[in-house]
């Protein structure tokens, strides 16, 4: 055997190392490393980013914002342009919000149970009305309206605004090339990010929050459109033509009705983008549920947290169940209008008997307060889990642990690290990913970090990304492989990783302080339970989706289930590990960045301090290192199919 | 070559289906996909070029090169080839569905390349419809709806096209299923659904681009039968694409054989499987059992004596030789090819064996028309100019001549309002 393989082995070594394009990719950035790095350091040595080539901009970006802040009330620009929409998004959301109130607890859960039937079923509009019935007893109701409100408004405007967009870029080449690129890195960017600018333009308030959630929530929708007008049958689109029809006709009877299910699939992705915008938007002044939380999470209430919390979770479930439900419904006949009036003068009469009878607002006598055993819980939590638990010990030293372990060493060599090896390692895996252009992005991103300042707290919230990561990899990919192969623990897997994906970013917060108490550990935990279930899923996917023939030819082979998975199934689903990957370092950014709420400190925190200290400079200056940061991940693991072939 | 419509005298004075006047007149078409697609037809050096060298001197595919041919009315005219022969590129090219590089269309003497978009829009809606592979079905429409998207393109009202739609759909068998949707649908009742919607605007033509390779075997031939059956009803213009060589041979009263974007020969099934043009279209129709497409005509020899001219049994010269052999096999003597009580020539035992075995020579020998099918597409455009035309086909379609009953500028009047 040897003496056959050997000499094949020999022969084909040496080529296949130096052609393999991993290789030359790295030769070629060795052999520019080798001209530019001796430059650089004789330059600018040290490990953080020289101050030599930092741009101050806090000094100017204060003077902005003091400019704007003296002339928001006289200058034209604001009187006549953003004067009118802050004007006509408050009037907007104050009439939803005062509809609602005269509507009543018991009337707006019926038309929204009413909608919820007619729409997805039964079983949904009883969910529906619970769900409701729940925020009322909680004590939620006014909350749950204001943000619903909030909602409403912001909901339909990002429609609105998105499917113009969607409908330009499907229908115009030029257009499409103009927006995509920007739709995709809005994708990946993390909420936070958008707060600041909108905050500068708009001030904290109502107005702030609604137009930030539709920055948010437009983009979803408008690259659905879009992909739904693009993706549409072209036979079909070349069947209509056939007939002699006018562009116009075919907008209105092929293309936009062919694209529905993408439509309707926009349209819920908009509604779950800006419930989880609204809820953080409260740190911009958007009132309601997530103000409830933030308020109690800065004064550590988890009881007070949880009670405004679960409306978050249930609104979210029920908004997503709902939306969802209309888009896998389409296409069923036998939905009438005269069943619908039915439903609407049902909903009426049952709002106007409420209102009759007096429940408009939610009796106090029926709210639960779980806000107090909540936080006797959590204070026995404090007292017996937190630390001092024999063998397996304590949460909170469970938080230490990984703090002095693994975070603060992780962020200690990444600060260690000279600036030109961290901006030449992100150049490395970008390459290797993607391709020279991606790469460029990323180091480009990089070095706007360090230019704008802010090098050591971005090195900070890198650490915590990472380790994020690698936990969330980890427990993943384990978890992904074992819901692959084995069809019940995916059945059972199902409905928590549905729940888990509606829910908004911000109320994972609530149960890692609980559990941790503050601190750069909680924000970690928080970020990897929320990326864990799209790396879960993903990873699933993409190995039930292997070709069944190659995993048939194999086990024809004899191989063993081990041998199927490493040599047939994980090879077969790398392009979908590699989104899991993408994904998992999307997700968790844009939690650890909001971790800066509980004590996450770095960027996050910049950007809280910003806002609450009216600094918008240090908080403009914070968030657009985010982005940078985001775009620099998003970039080194984003695995670009080579663009020049399609070009061709 | 000329695009204008042919003498309409002799058409209404002579109807044999090659002297009628072209409904589509297509005449050194080019399709060039690819960077200053134009200057490749303009270039002789570079039409002369094979698709491998074009490719890689100009980056240029040329889908259809120098296409030329005639649609007569009531034909049904097949262009057949490969994937990737052009020919789903040519049939778009008729109504600009894919815009030519190169050459003139006319339809009815008319310049379809010349008309503005409103023009197009009208040749598209009521004079040439086209039936789909993949159906083209709109799935959130019911059948019903489906078959009057047409109409209601033209903008007629929704009683009226729903009523006409009803009786297309009760025309291509499809009644009780009017409210399904598409995907409700098997594949063969999809595709009746695309024929119907196809027949419902009552075009003048009708374009099929492999309407049935999507489909089983058994529903093909159903649909196949179908079509035969429209065609008998109503003489309908056809041009039908198709990859499929018995498909072609069973529908085509003459057929375009396609090869690289060229014609590589134009004539009826006879002549194609009778005298192939070169050894691909050789090669092509090898395994095709001669006997059941070439007829008597060309297997038969001059009565060598008086007596053999006066007996034996009588068959027609349309006949295939597969009929030939059972007739001469029950007489157990040789046959005589009767035209009009005339005797045309003798058919005995040998003569048909040897189309069999395809021992027998061309059929040039017969009638001449084998010249026509002789090389390319210039010959094609030959063909085109009628040298004594080709033998009419024996196909009852044919002959009920239903250029008689419909003029040939109008296609208005429509034979669609007869009860089916």
């Amino acid at each position: 055997m040897a003496t056959i393989t050997a000499p094949t082995s020999q022969k084909a070594a040496p080529p296949g190392i130096l052609t393999h394009p991993a290789t030359r990719k790295l030769l070629a950035l060795a052999a520019l490393a080798a001209v530019l790095v001796p430059l650089a350091v004789t330059q600018w040595g040290g490990a953080t980013w020289p101050s030599a080539l930092t741009v101050d901009v806090s000094e100017p970006l204060g003077k902005a914002s003091d400019w704007i802040i003296d002339n928001r009330d006289s200058h034209p620009l604001f009187l006549y342009f953003f004067g009118h929409v802050s004007n006509v998004v408050v009037i907007a959301v104050r009439a939803v919000y005062l509809a609602l109130l005269a509507v009543g607890w018991a009337g707006v859960s019926a038309i929204g149970a009413l909608v919820a039937w007619r729409v997805a079923g039964v079983r949904l509009a009883l969910g529906t009305a619970a769900a409701f019935l729940a925020c009322g007893l909680l004590g939620m109701w006014v909350p749950t309206m204001q943000t619903l409100a909030l909602m409403v408004v912001a909901v339909l405007a990002s429609v609105v605004v998105g499917a113009l967009l969607g409908l330009a870029a499907g229908l115009s080449d030029r257009m499409d090339r103009v927006l995509r690129p920007v739709l995709d890195t809005m994708q990946v960017l993390p909420a936070f990010a958008y707060l600041l600018p909108v905050v500068l333009v708009f001030g904290i308030g109502v107005p702030a929050a609604v137009l930030a959630t539709v920055v948010y929530a437009a983009p979803p929708m408008a690259r659905l459109t879009s992909l739904g007008l693009r993706g549409a049958d072209k036979e079909v689109l070349e069947a209509v033509e056939s007939l002699g029809t006018t562009a116009r006709q075919r907008l209105l009877t092929a293309r936009i009705p062919l694209a529905r299910k993408e439509l309707l699939l926009g349209v819920n992705q908009t509604i779950m983008m800006a419930l989880s915008m609204a809820v953080i938007a409260s740190v911009i002044g958007a009132g309601g549920l997530g103000d409830r939380v933030y308020q109690a999470l800065a004064s550590v209430d988890v009881g007070a947290a949880l009670a405004a919390g679960i409306p978050i979770v249930l609104l979210a479930v029920v908004l997503d169940r709902v939306t969802g439900a209309a888009g896998e419904r389409l296409g069923e006949s036998g939905r009438s209008p005269v069943t619908w009036l039915y439903a609407l003068v049902v909903a009426a009469a049952v709002a106007l008997a409420g209102r009759l009878a007096g429940f408009l607002d939610w009796p106090d006598g029926w709210e639960v307060d779980i806000a107090e055993p909540v936080n006797r819980a959590v204070d026995w939590m404090t007292a017996h889990l937190y630390s001092g638990v024999p063998v397996v010990g304590g949460t909170a030293d469970w938080a230490g642990h990984f703090t002095s372990w693994v975070l603060n060493p992780l962020r200690d060599g990444l600060q260690w690290l000279p600036w030109w090896s961290v901006l030449l390692i992100v150049a490395a895996l970008a390459w290797l990913i993607g391709t020279w252009r991606t790469a460029l992005t990323a180091v480009l991103a990089m070095a706007a970090i360090g230019v704008l300042g802010v090098w050591d707290p971005s090195l900070d919230t890198l650490s915590q990304v990472l380790a994020a990561v690698a936990v969330t990899l980890v427990v993943g990919f384990a978890t992904g492989i074992a819901a692959a192969r084995s069809d019940r623990f995916e059945r059972l897997l199902r409905p928590v990783l549905d729940v888990f994906q509606t829910m908004p970013q911000f109320v994972y917060l609530i149960p890692v302080v609980a559990l941790f108490g503050v601190g750069r550990a909680p924000a970690v935990a928080a970020a990897v339970v929320y990326a864990l279930p799209a790396v879960v899923r993903i990873t699933a996917q993409g190995l039930r989706q292997v070709d069944p023939a190659a995993l048939e030819s194999a086990r024809s082979l004899g191989a063993t289930s081990g041998q199927q998975l490493r040599q047939v199934q994980l090879p077969l689903a790398r392009p979908a590990l590699l989104l899991a990957v993408n994904q998992g370092v999307v997700l968790v950014l844009a939690v650890v960045i909001i971790g800066g709420l509980v004590g996450g400190g770095a960027l996050g925190y910049q950007v809280v301090f910003g806002l609450a200290q009216g600094d918008l400079a240090t908080g403009l200056v914070a968030g657009a290192a985010i982005v940078c940061l985001g775009l620099m991940l998003d970039r080194v693991t984003q695995p670009t199919e080579r663009r020049a072939k399609k070009g061709a | 070559m000329s695009t204008t419509p042919k003498n309409t005298t002799t058409a209404a004075a002579t109807d044999t289906v090659s002297e009628r006047p072209p409904v589509f007149s297509v005449d050194g078409l080019w399709k060039v996909f690819g960077p200053k697609a134009a200057r490749v037809p303009a270039d002789p050096d570079l039409t002369a070029l094979s698709p491998a060298e074009l490719r890689s001197r100009t980056g240029c595919t040329a889908a259809v090169a120098d296409v030329s041919f005639d649609v007569r009315k009531g034909e049904v005219f097949v262009v057949m080839g490969l994937s990737g022969s052009g020919k789903s590129t040519l049939v778009r090219c008729l109504t600009r569905l894919i815009e030519p590089t190169a050459g003139s269309i006319a339809i009815d003497g008319e310049d379809v390349r010349a008309m503005d978009k409103s023009r197009l829009r009208e040749l598209r809606r009521h004079r040439a419809a086209m039936v789909f592979q993949h159906f083209g079905l709109l799935p959130h429409r019911t059948v019903l709806d489906n078959v009057a998207y047409g109409l209601e393109v033209q903008g007629l009202g929704r009683a009226e096209r729903r009523e006409r739609a009803a009786a297309i759909v009760a025309k291509v068998g499809l009644e009780g299923l009017e409210q399904r949707r598409p995907g409700q649908l098997s594949g063969g009742q999809r595709q009746r659904v695309g024929l119907a919607r196809a027949l419902a605007v009552d075009p003048e033509v009708l374009l099929f681009d492999e309407p049935f390779s999507a489909l089983d075997p058994l529903i093909r031939r159903d649909m196949q039968e179908e079509v035969v059956r429209l065609h008998r009803e109503e003489g309908r213009t056809m041009v039908f694409i198709t990859h499929d060589l018995q498909e072609a041979l069973k529908l085509g009263d003459r057929i375009a054989l396609m090869r690289d974007g060229r014609v590589v020969q134009l004539g009826t099934p006879e002549e194609i499987v009778g005298s192939p043009a070169d050894d691909y279209v050789r090669e092509f129709v090898r395994d095709v059992p001669r006997e059941q497409v070439l007829t008597v005509r060309t297997a038969m020899r001059p009565a060598t004596s008086a007596d053999e001219a006066g007996t034996g049994p009588a068959i027609r010269p349309e006949a295939t030789v597969s009929e030939a052999i059972e007739a001469v096999a029950r007489a157990g003597s040789a046959a005589r090819v009767m035209d009009e009580g005339r005797c045309l020539g003798v058919v005995d035992a040998s003569d048909l064996l040897s189309v069999v075995a395809g021992t027998a020579d061309a059929p040039a020998a017969a009638d001449g028309a084998a010249a026509a099918a002789a090389a390319g597409s210039r010959a094609a455009g030959a063909a085109r100019v009628g040298d004594g035309g080709p033998p009419a086909r024996a196909k009852p379609s044919v002959g009920e001549a239903p250029a008689q009953r419909r003029k040939p500028t109008t296609p208005a009047e429509p034979t669609t309002e007869e009860p089916a």
